[in-house]
């Protein structure tokens, strides 16, 4: 009962800030647009089938899941390395490098993907130096593309990567990779043998939370994208504030959410897998 | 056990932990012949497990040499040393079967594939688990991953078999009879092996040879009844067994005089000087009054009961004499007219000089 009380203040955040808008949003995406582009109070789908009807609307899912999709596994599969060397690190670094592998997430985001510019632009450093070794005339595109969108996801990505390996990889027991040592398993097959399979709940789990963090990524589109860059983030945003077709802006959002809370829900079903094997 | 020269042979083994003002082993040296069960006995911390994990290569020692047989293995990582392991938690993998466990190790020796599944039964046989080949770790009970655990170690037919405190995870009633299944297969396949323990039982039960360890150092290394009636150090008498302590000064012809005016006859070669004695509760008799004592018992002491603790086998009469607080361990059906005697009675007591295990004063 008290701890109802005490949720109070934040369920009541929560509802004001979180779930009053999003049921604004879903009322919104009821409405009907008029020929000339107006909003029109209605309770109608027109917005919905009219997204789902739209090709462009299935290239943009498509864009969205295969950029967070690769993004999300490089994350992981270059995270992974650095879980590791965290946790066969003595008690006293541990805390420390910890911390260093999420020390990304303390700086602004923005000022992240800026400094990624500086890095990947055609004047950027890599440029700079390419050019100036002789390797390279004209400067290679790096940003305003998929490829820069990538690079600027998955670095983002990394660190949650670190933290839910981490989590996962606390539970495997490294008696486990010593046993398979002296059975006569060398470090690259204890790895693939042992420590891979075990690890493989971590891993997808870590998958599954960073795909969802890559598919509403907006800023990271937008910015590195140049504009040249469609998924489904940077195009609600279009739609609103652009075409200002706020029911299409709305519905697709409804999309967008509905999707993340499926994927979410896989990730729920993972977590029950592993505390079931454990 | 016979061959000269030992299969195991430990020199002079360093081993420091970071942070650590001490050594966790001090340089440690000993032999072990081929077929041989070694127990390194001691209390925690004495730095046992950690002789045991640098001679299985998951430690390095600072210096030293281990060698097995007459291949020196000191600097090879431990998938090379060919040794079987039995880890204190078992550790067995947790995604593969029992005979997938026991074959684990056969495919990473190089064992063709269709001989691999035939070779783990017939491990998991040896332990009598076979029925169990198909079942997860965690669908089988202590005393079964135990022994799967085992099978795993023994299939690769290794060089060495390390159990690191095999027993400690087992309930108090499995333990004996895990004890005795372990030492009679490691006795059947002729296995050398070396096995960590704290409990003194377990390693006099088990080992041909004990290494008593204490502070990174061997205080004793030999046959169990050597460790217990004739223990090294004062360290051994102590851990390994219980004793009540006499105090008191040496003189001249091995008499111990305490200070309570009792004259102990021993059987000391040391100085003069102030020593410890050790007296060993079931080396005591209980003489009946106007009983003679019987010929070789050359130390007699009049002493009044304090505390009697009857427990069904055994009976341990507490008593106080001049030469300080002495426990008789009698059996209770055989020994000793002790059912008369009350707190408070008038009682003597009879032991050998050979009895007391005497030790300069620390």
């Amino acid at each position: 009962m008290i701890g109802w009380l005490l949720a109070l203040p934040a369920l009541g955040v929560m509802g004001l800030a979180f779930l009053w808008p999003l049921a604004m949003l879903f009322r919104i995406s009821l409405n009907r647009t008029t020929e000339t582009g107006a909003m029109e109070v209605a309770v109608t789908g027109e917005s919905y089938t009219r997204l789902l009807g739209d090709e462009f609307t299935w290239e943009l899912i498509g864009n969205t899941l295969g950029l967070s999709g690769t993004s999300a596994a490089i994350a992981v599969a270059m995270a992974l390395p650095v879980a590791l060397m965290i946790r066969a690190a003595s008690p006293r670094w541990r805390g420390l490098l910890a911390l260093l592998a999420i020390a990304p997430l303390l700086v602004s985001g923005t000022a992240r993907l800026v400094g990624w510019m500086a890095i990947l632009g055609d004047q950027g450093m890599i440029n700079v130096v390419l050019r100036w070794v002789g390797l390279t005339d004209a400067p290679i595109r790096m940003i305003n593309n998929w490829t820069g969108v990538r690079v600027g996801l998955m670095e983002s990505l990394m660190p949650y990567a670190v933290l839910v390996l981490l989590a996962g990889l606390g539970r495997l027991d490294s008696r486990l990779e010593e046993a398979a040592a002296t059975l006569g398993a060398n470090r690259f097959r204890t790895f693939i043998r042992v420590t891979l399979p075990l690890a493989a709940p971590a891993l997808l789990a870590a998958w599954l939370l960073t795909l969802v963090l890559g598919i509403s990524a907006f800023i990271t589109p937008r910015l590195m994208g140049g504009g040249r860059v469609f998924v489904l983030a940077t195009e609600i945003y279009n739609l609103a504030l652009e075409s200002v077709d706020w029911p299409a802006a709305a519905a697709m959002a409804m999309l967008l959410l509905g999707g993340l809370i499926l994927l979410m829900l896989l990730r729920g079903g993972v977590g029950w897998l592993q505390g079931k094997r454990a | 056990m016979s061959q000269s020269s030992p299969h195991l042979r430990l020199e002079q083994l360093v081993r420091h932990y970071a942070g650590a003002a001490a050594p966790a082993v001090d340089r440690i040296s000993l032999d072990l012949p081929r077929g041989a069960l070694l127990a390194l006995l001691g209390p925690s911390g004495c730095g046992k497990t950690t002789t045991l994990r640098m001679i299985a290569g998951l430690e390095k020692p600072e210096s030293g040499r281990i060698l097995v047989g007459d291949r020196d293995v000191t600097a090879l990582p431990p998938h090379k040393r060919h040794m079987g392991v039995v880890f204190q938690s078992y550790a067995l993998f947790p995604h593969m079967t029992s005979v997938g466990n026991v074959a684990f190790g056969l495919e990473m020796q190089g064992v063709a594939r269709a001989e691999r599944g035939p070779r783990a039964l017939a491990a998991l046989e040896l332990v009598g688990l076979s029925g169990f080949a198909q079942r997860k770790p965690r669908q089988l009970s202590g005393g079964q991953q135990q022994r799967v655990a085992l099978a795993r170690a023994l299939a690769i037919e290794p060089d060495l078999l390390l159990l690191d405190e095999p027993l400690s995870a087992l309930d108090a009633k499995l333990r004996e009879g895990v004890r005795d299944e372990i030492r009679a297969l490691q006795q059947r396949l002729g296995t050398t092996a070396v096995f960590v323990t704290h409990d003194q039982t377990e390693a006099l039960a088990m080992a041909d040879l004990v290494a008593v360890m204490n502070a990174g150092k061997v205080e004793q290394l030999a046959a169990p009844e050597e460790i217990f009636e004739r223990p090294a150090t004062r360290f051994v008498a102590t851990f390994v067994g219980r004793a009540a302590r006499i105090q008191g000064r040496l003189e001249a012809g091995g008499v111990l005089r305490t200070e309570g005016g009792a004259a102990l006859r021993t059987h000391s070669s040391l100085a003069a000087g102030p020593v410890e004695a050790f007296l060993r509760p079931h080396r005591v008799r209980l003489l009946a009054p106007g009983e003679a004592a019987p010929t070789g018992m050359a130390n007699v002491l009049d002493a009044t009961l304090a505390r009697r603790v009857y427990t069904g086998e055994i009976v341990a009469l507490e008593a106080n004499t001049p030469a300080g607080v002495i426990t008789a361990e009698l059996h209770a059906g055989t020994d000793g007219p002790w059912r008369e005697l009350q707190p408070g009675s008038p009682m003597r007591l009879a032991f050998r000089d050979t009895d007391l295990l005497v030790f300069p004063a620390p």
